[in-house]
């Protein structure tokens, strides 16, 4: 098998970037958990408030970035005030998150879900088949090396402005991973397990369905969390695509009256999405794959 | 080199040993010597193999195995690590082609793997996602048997397993999976039942418990059975019969007929034939 694995773990320590283990004889001193989380919940206190007095001084002019309570303020208005009623070609703030946010997870989960209907099955027989990968690796390579930006003109040609595109471009960040993760698990499924199979009498075309697929399915999960926040980040970029609806529309609508509050405001909302996305589709693998954890 | 050893130790003439010549080792004169000394089994072998010989690219690892086992006979193959024991199982077992010879089951040329003629290898081939009372119905329920359950309770007896049933395989001890891998496959109920070092990885103790569970539950069922290993106690202990192979490439050096009191088990241990047995083999495969 010649695709190189992504992610594998995800999440990195810091220190090991920044310090090669190699240079770091011996375990890493850790600090107890319980100071770990009060520090992740103060040194970013911190933050907001070096922010707030660097604003209030002046030091930060307001036109390069607003103070923490003019975005608090915008976030408020973008969640709770009353919506305005709808002007054609205009894209909405005040209480709009909800039509937004909307729009942008409905274009991100059809994206995915089609990028799981052709990623699934194209990653299984990459995996499985001596003859579909060594075929389809250079290809492959090079389509992981474009950038999803880089797909956006093409997008535009193929489907035009809107949700076409929208959907394209999600579907293409989506994608890679989930067939790299599927292929190359499948392809470091155990002979033994196969061979074990085929001697209890399971059928050949049986195989994929009830060895290769669950066997390789810890390792499909890790492609699957990394091609959901793919996909959640290509929403953004899809969103460039003339679309009035949708959090990318909304801060590029933003970003054209210079309201940097609202900028702020719609990035929080993809950090948030994005996390939210990712617990859950844990929370709905973690029984599939809880025998493999270790 | 060793030829004359064999006629010896075992008390039976000569031609018993096949070392050299694959004529001795022909499947009818290989299961009527098997058949009369170890099991007065069904009539014809369970398994019967003629010059079975496998390469990998320059690489010849069998060069000419003639191996024949009665119905419900247990022959042990002992031969060097590295020796090709594996491979021999492989092709018997199916998942191998020979590059030339026969391999025959009951009266089936093998062509690929069956539930007729199962292996189990060192290191449990339990599936790691099943619980194990799943793994144990796998068999049954691939051919459409609707007894799968009531198979998978009757293991479970078998095993001494019953309490483990929605355990994960690893959450077993070693033992506790090398049982289950065996109960596993026996769940088809199989003619023919293909070992590699089945209990390589297991401590001392643990192992002569597995091999005299292994003792009964083959006599009991009257599974023909190949089992390789290289440990010569192992052998004595299970087979009825020894098949001791050469070095790389693979070919039978001779065999004997292990004429032990049975029931065997940890008592056969201290029996003054089986002390002599081993001191016999021992010899032979320190000196090859």
């Amino acid at each position: 098998m010649v695709l190189r694995q992504v992610g594998g773990k995800t999440g990195f320590d810091l220190a090991d970037v920044l310090a090669p283990s190699a240079i770091v004889p011996g375990p890493r001193r850790r600090l107890s958990r319980s100071r770990q989380v009060a520090i992740g919940v103060l040194f970013p206190l911190l933050v907001v408030a070096a922010w707030t007095i660097l604003s209030a001084s002046g030091a930060i002019p307001e036109q390069r970035l607003p103070p923490p309570v003019d975005v608090v303020r915008s976030a408020r208005d973008f969640v709770v005030a009353p919506s305005r009623p709808p002007v054609p070609g205009v894209v909405p703030f005040r209480g709009a998150a909800g039509e937004h946010a909307r729009a942008s997870i409905g274009r991100w989960a059809e994206g995915y879900a089609i990028g799981l209907g052709v990623g699934l099955p194209l990653g299984l027989s990459l995996g499985l088949s001596k003859w579909i990968s060594p075929a389809l690796d250079p290809l492959f390579q090079a389509y992981r090396a474009v950038p999803i930006t880089a797909w956006l003109p093409i997008a535009l040609v193929w489907f035009g402005l809107g949700e076409g595109a929208a959907r394209f471009l999600v579907f293409v960040g989506a994608v890679s991973p989930i067939v790299v993760a599927t292929a190359d698990s499948t392809s470091r499924v155990p002979r033994q397990l196969v061979d074990t199979a085929r001697m209890l009498g399971t059928r050949q075309r049986d195989l994929a369905r009830r060895v290769y697929l669950p066997a390789a399915l810890p390792g499909i999960v890790t492609g699957l969390r990394l091609g959901l926040t793919l996909g959640w980040t290509s929403v953004i970029v899809a969103e460039l695509t003339g679309t009035t609806r949708g959090l990318g529309a909304m801060m590029f609508s933003a970003r054209e009256v210079s309201r940097l509050d609202q900028i702020i405001v719609g990035m929080a909302a993809f950090a948030i999405i994005g996390l939210v996305g990712d617990l859950l589709l844990r929370a709905v693998t973690r029984p599939l794959v809880r025998w493999a954890d270790a | 080199m060793t030829e004359p050893t064999a006629p010896t130790v075992t008390g039976e003439p000569a031609g018993r040993t096949t070392s050299g010549d694959p004529l001795d080792a022909t499947p009818g004169a290989g299961a009527a010597t098997a058949g009369g000394a170890a099991t007065a089994g069904r009539a014809g072998p369970a398994l019967s193999a003629t010059g079975v010989a496998k390469s990998y690219g320059s690489l010849a690892v069998l060069a000419d195995v003639h191996l024949s086992v009665a119905a419900g006979e247990v022959v042990a193959v002992l031969g060097p690590s590295g020796c090709g024991k594996s491979t021999l199982l492989r092709v018997l077992a199916g998942l191998e082609p020979p590059d030339r010879g026969r391999v025959e089951v009951g009266a089936e040329v093998v062509r690929g793997p069956s539930p007729d003629r199962p292996m189990v290898v060192q290191g449990a081939t339990l599936f790691p996602w099943l619980s194990l009372r799943a793994n144990l119905e796998w068999g049954p329920r691939a051919l459409g048997n609707p007894r799968a359950g009531a198979v998978a309770d009757e293991l479970l007896a078998a095993t001494g397993l019953n309490g483990y049933a929605d355990l994960l395989p690893r959450q077993l001890s070693g033992g506790m999976r090398q049982r289950a891998a065996i109960a596993q496959v026996l769940a088809n109920q199989p003619p023919l039942l293909l070992l590699d070092e089945p209990f390589g990885s297991l401590d001392a103790q643990t192992r002569l418990r597995m091999q005299e569970w292994l003792i009964g539950l083959l006599a009991e069922r009257r599974t023909a059975t190949v089992l390789v290993t290289h440990d010569v106690e192992e052998a004595l202990l299970i087979g009825h019969r020894l098949v001791r192979l050469s070095h790389r490439p693979a070919s039978v050096l001779d065999e004997i007929t292990l004429d032990l009191p049975s029931p065997k088990g940890r008592a056969t241990l201290a029996d003054p034939r089986f002390v002599e047995l081993k001191a016999t083999v021992l010899a032979q495969v320190l000196d090859a």
